[in-house]
């Protein structure tokens, strides 16, 4: 590291990191780059940004991480070249010109780290309500309060919104818009209209070219010429049929006379196109959009037509990353074998009844929570949970006898009932499950660890079931 | 009654001579060239017919066999909701392969938009616009230039069409190879909305369908209605489409009969058409219909009267017919009118009164004769059988005086060619050619 050739005294360098007084910063190297669990133990990084392609990759691998202690990492760029990169651009927190401007930035990596303290803990229960309370800790951390879309070519839809696209693959930027507008139904944001974008409605892709087509076969190679009516003989014909092989005049075929002057004897009411491929006849062309992406041939008719807006906090919104949120829209999953969680209350109600009237009834109510099911999600794609889902109800349905119910929230969080069976039992057997979907997800996705909590009461006769649903859940996140 | 009285004296007195004298218009012209003549012919039409049959039902067949492609061709101007109720009514047709298009003469309400939806769903073959107003006789042109089928119908968006009408109409062709153009038979379809449409109700009913079943069958036939007809594809463009109107139906129907084709009528395909509803209306309209026996008969097609050599026997009847009937018959009711007023004052109104009794018996007869022979009625016969009576006013005075304004304003002013039927730019030109 040549660069580093006239630090002041209190500067220590080594190979990989600058001690600058109590901070530690992290030099961002090829190797660091493929590994950023890594460089979680700094205070702060600095990537040495003379490739863009290099620079561009270390930042995604950084703010798009799961993790918060990387995510929110202060990132300082050093041999900076003035190259336009919207993602770039917007998520570093500063250019250094050399080191010497460490003491500079000292003070914002510390303020960066008090803020980061008095972000709420909890990780939501949802897949939107995770990644957007991750830009929210983001944001919070950098003062940032308004979610601008940046023109952006290396968005499939042309659009990002760095804070956020960062988490998505350039082909799923679409996810975006989908999780800006649940968080505008939940009153986090508030929408501005900046502008409209027309997508595929394949794959979401922003880049189609439109092309003027023949309706009847939907080939663009399409000759278009005037349509001339002759005033004297009521002829009307395309204007190649009013020319002659030997010089520019034009004369009529019906009547052999000359054409002379335009409004006078003849004039153009129309135009007419004709297909060259199945050479048909026509006025009125097809307007289709072909994607760049998917290859896709769309009417134009049929494409999706999104709004691109400028978002700003509401008072919700402003205050949620440190106080936390709670998502109003915690559906129930539609997952075949699953009951809707407001038919297994109802359930349990009735269940209690019965405890009440009959000695020796006992019935038990788990959760099971899968706390980094978002990195799932996110490493494959929203349209890939229920599915999913769906695969890990059956395994919970092998589990359990064939009479317990299971209800799934949010895509997380899974409720089950287990009849007839001691505490102990059922969590024996809850046990025994937590094992069994560890082990499939972690055999079934490379890499993946997953990451289970589950806990288990017996219903109590005489406590409202909401009252102890919620104990049940709440006892879930009550140790981080 | 001492009227009547001497009236029936009057009457009872004249001998042969007398009666010759006093009725000359109306026995000569009414009665035996009208009357007898088309009595005669249409009871033949019935009687050869049952013998036609066979081939009928062969030619039929074969049309069925070859199923060849037919373009309705429909040009308009702000034909819109027609257009939409016109491609319902087609939809029902009993011969299905066609293409229609709708050729859109520069209309200025939400025709465009409507003839698009059409198109979209596949109700309407090829949808043609042109910008700014060109004219019947071009828009025509423009459906003619870009029909793929072998025989071409022209309809009009405002009629409705028999669920049969597009079969029937191509019948003839596989009946005989020589016909060129094939007429429909138009009826009323507004017969109940004024005496006007009442009275012209009828006299589709018995002067123009009988007529053209009569000149169909003497082989002058000429004019094809614009509101239904059909032709073959080949004429058609042999003879370059249509020309400037108005009257280009009769105009394209003699360029047809001139290239040597037959043309035909035929009363099974039926067309329903709505009629002016108001004397003024319909004046107007006949002004324009009567202008255009000047203009085509005598100005542009007088070559038929010459022996040069597309000259044909028939060409000639029809025409000589057609100028007899509705030129020179016509003046000579006036001079009828003329000679009963100066040389008999005295007895005028008995002449008058023998004359109505006689014109409402026979059209009373007409009537209920025809109506035996025809299948297809718009109602029942009995609705019309009180407008009889003023059938003959409307006839001999109405249509005749209307007639013989047309005939003046045409001869003197060629008045027909300011007609704003068709767009100014058009009209100069046909002056100043002389069509
Ligand atoms: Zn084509
Ligand atoms: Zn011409
Ligand atoms: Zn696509």
């Amino acid at each position: 590291m040549e660069t580093i050739t006239n630090i002041q005294q209190q500067k220590e360098a080594h190979n990989d990191r600058i001690v600058f007084g109590h901070q530690v910063y992290g030099l961002v190297g090829a190797q660091m780059a493929f590994r950023v669990e890594l460089l979680v133990g700094f205070d702060a990084l600095i990537i040495d940004a003379s490739d863009p392609d290099f620079t561009r990759l270390a930042i995604r691998k950084i703010r798009g991480h799961y993790n918060p202690e990387l995510y929110l990492k202060p990132i300082f760029l050093i041999n900076h070249r003035q190259v336009r990169d919207t993602l770039i651009d917007s998520l570093h927190d500063g250019i250094l010109f050399s080191y010497d401007h460490l003491a500079e930035v000292s003070k914002k990596v510390d303020e960066m780290f008090m803020l980061s303290t008095q972000l709420d803990q909890h990780l939501p229960t949802n897949y939107e309500a995770q990644v957007f309370k991750k830009v929210l800790n983001f944001m919070f951390t950098r003062g940032r309060k308004v979610f601008t879309p940046l023109l952006d070519v290396n968005s499939v839809i042309g659009y990002s919104y760095p804070e956020l696209s960062v988490n998505f693959e350039r082909q799923e930027e679409a996810q975006v818009l989908d999780i800006l507008d649940w968080a505008e139904k939940e009153g986090l944001i508030w929408p501005d209209f900046h502008e409209r974008v027309y997508l595929c409605n394949n794959c979401s892709g922003g880049y189609l070219s439109y092309r003027e087509v023949c309706p009847h076969c939907h080939s663009s190679n399409l000759a278009s010429q005037d349509l001339v009516h002759h005033f004297p003989c009521a002829f009307i014909g395309p204007i190649s049929e009013f020319k002659n092989p030997v010089d520019s005049t034009l004369s009529c075929p019906k009547c052999n006379k000359q054409l002379r002057h335009i409004g006078v004897d003849y004039d153009k009411p129309s135009v007419i196109n004709k297909c060259n491929n199945c050479s048909s006849s026509f006025q009125d062309m097809f307007v289709k959009a072909k994607c760049m992406s998917c290859e896709q041939d769309t009417d134009v008719q049929y494409l999706v037509s999104r709004q691109i807006n400028t978002y700003r906090f509401t008072k919700k919104g402003r205050t949620a990353a440190v106080n936390g949120f709670f998502s109003s829209s915690a559906d129930t999953e539609d997952i075949f074998g699953t009951v809707p969680l407001e038919t297994m209350r109802v359930m349990l109600h009735y269940a209690m009844e019965r405890l009440k009237r009959i000695d020796g009834l006992r019935t038990n109510v788990s959760v099971l929570y899968i706390e980094n099911m978002y990195e799932l999600v996110h490493r494959m794609g929203t349209r890939s949970k229920k599915p999913l889902l769906t695969e890990l109800v059956n395994i919970i349905h092998e589990t359990i006898s064939p009479q317990d119910f299971v209800s799934v929230e949010t895509g997380m969080v899974f409720y089950m009932t287990l009849n007839d069976m001691s505490l102990s039992q059922a969590e024996k057997i809850v046990q025994g499950l937590d094992l069994k979907l560890e082990q499939a997800l972690n055999k079934n996705f490379n890499g993946f660890k997953a990451s289970i909590r589950t806990n288990t009461v017996a219903l109590e006769p005489g406590i409202p079931v909401a009252d102890q649903l919620q104990k049940l859940s709440q006892a879930l996140y009550a140790d981080r | 009654m001492k009227f009547l009285d001497e009236f029936f004296n009057y009457i009872h007195a004249l001998d042969f001579d007398k009666l010759a004298r006093l009725f000359w218009y109306f026995l000569i012209f009414e009665f035996a060239l009208h009357f007898v003549f088309d009595l005669l012919i249409v009871s033949l039409w019935r009687f050869v017919k049952r013998f036609r049959q066979d081939r009928i039902d062969y030619a039929r067949q074969a049309l069925f066999r070859s199923r060849p492609l037919v373009s309705i061709i429909v040009p308009g101007k702000n034909e819109g909701e027609n257009i939409y109720q016109l491609v319902t009514s087609l939809r029902e047709q009993s011969y299905t392969n066609f293409e229609l298009i709708v050729i859109d003469d520069g209309s200025d309400d939400d025709t465009p938009t409507i003839c698009r939806t059409l198109k979209k769903n596949g109700l309407i073959a090829m949808y043609l616009r042109c910008d700014v107003r060109g004219g019947k006789a071009s828009a025509a042109n423009l459906g003619l230039r870009y029909a793929r089928g072998e025989y071409i119908v022209h309809l009009d968006a405002d009629c409705s069409y028999d669920h049969d009408a597009i079969e029937n109409i191509l019948v003839p062709f596989f009946y005989d190879s020589d016909i060129g153009a094939v007429g429909g038979n138009v009826i009323v379809r507004n017969y109940q909305a004024s005496v006007c449409t009442t009275l012209q109700a009828i006299e589709y009913y018995n002067t123009i369908s009988i007529g053209r079943i009569a000149r169909s069958e003497l082989g002058i036939y000429r004019v094809i209605s614009g509101a239904f007809g059909a032709f073959r594809r080949s004429a058609l463009v042999a003879v370059g489409g249509w020309d400037i109107g108005p009257g280009l139906d009769g105009d394209v129907t003699v360029k047809i009969r001139k290239l040597g084709y037959k043309i035909s009528f035929e009363p099974s395909a039926v067309c329903q058409t709505s009629a002016p509803k108001t004397f003024k209306a319909l004046i107007k309209q006949r002004l324009r219909w009567d202008k255009s026996l000047v203009r085509f008969r005598m100005r542009k097609h007088r070559d038929v009267f010459y022996p040069n050599e597309t000259f044909r026997w028939s060409n000639f009847i029809s025409f000589v017919e057609n100028v007899m009937y509705g030129f020179v018959f016509n003046i000579k009711w006036f001079v009828y009118l003329g000679d009963m007023a100066f040389n008999f004052t005295s007895t005028l109104p008995f002449i008058i009164l023998m004359n109505f009794l006689m014109y409402v018996f026979v059209n009373y007869f007409k009537f209920l004769f025809f109506s035996l022979l025809r299948d297809r009625k718009n109602a029942p016969v009995y609705y019309f059988l009180p407008y009889i009576i003023l059938i003959v006013p409307y006839f001999n005075i109405f249509l005749r005086t209307v007639r013989l304004i047309a005939h003046f304003q045409e001869i003197v002013f060629k008045a027909s060619y300011n007609d704003p039927w068709n767009p100014s730019k058009s009209s100069r030109y046909a002056r100043e050619m002389k069509l």
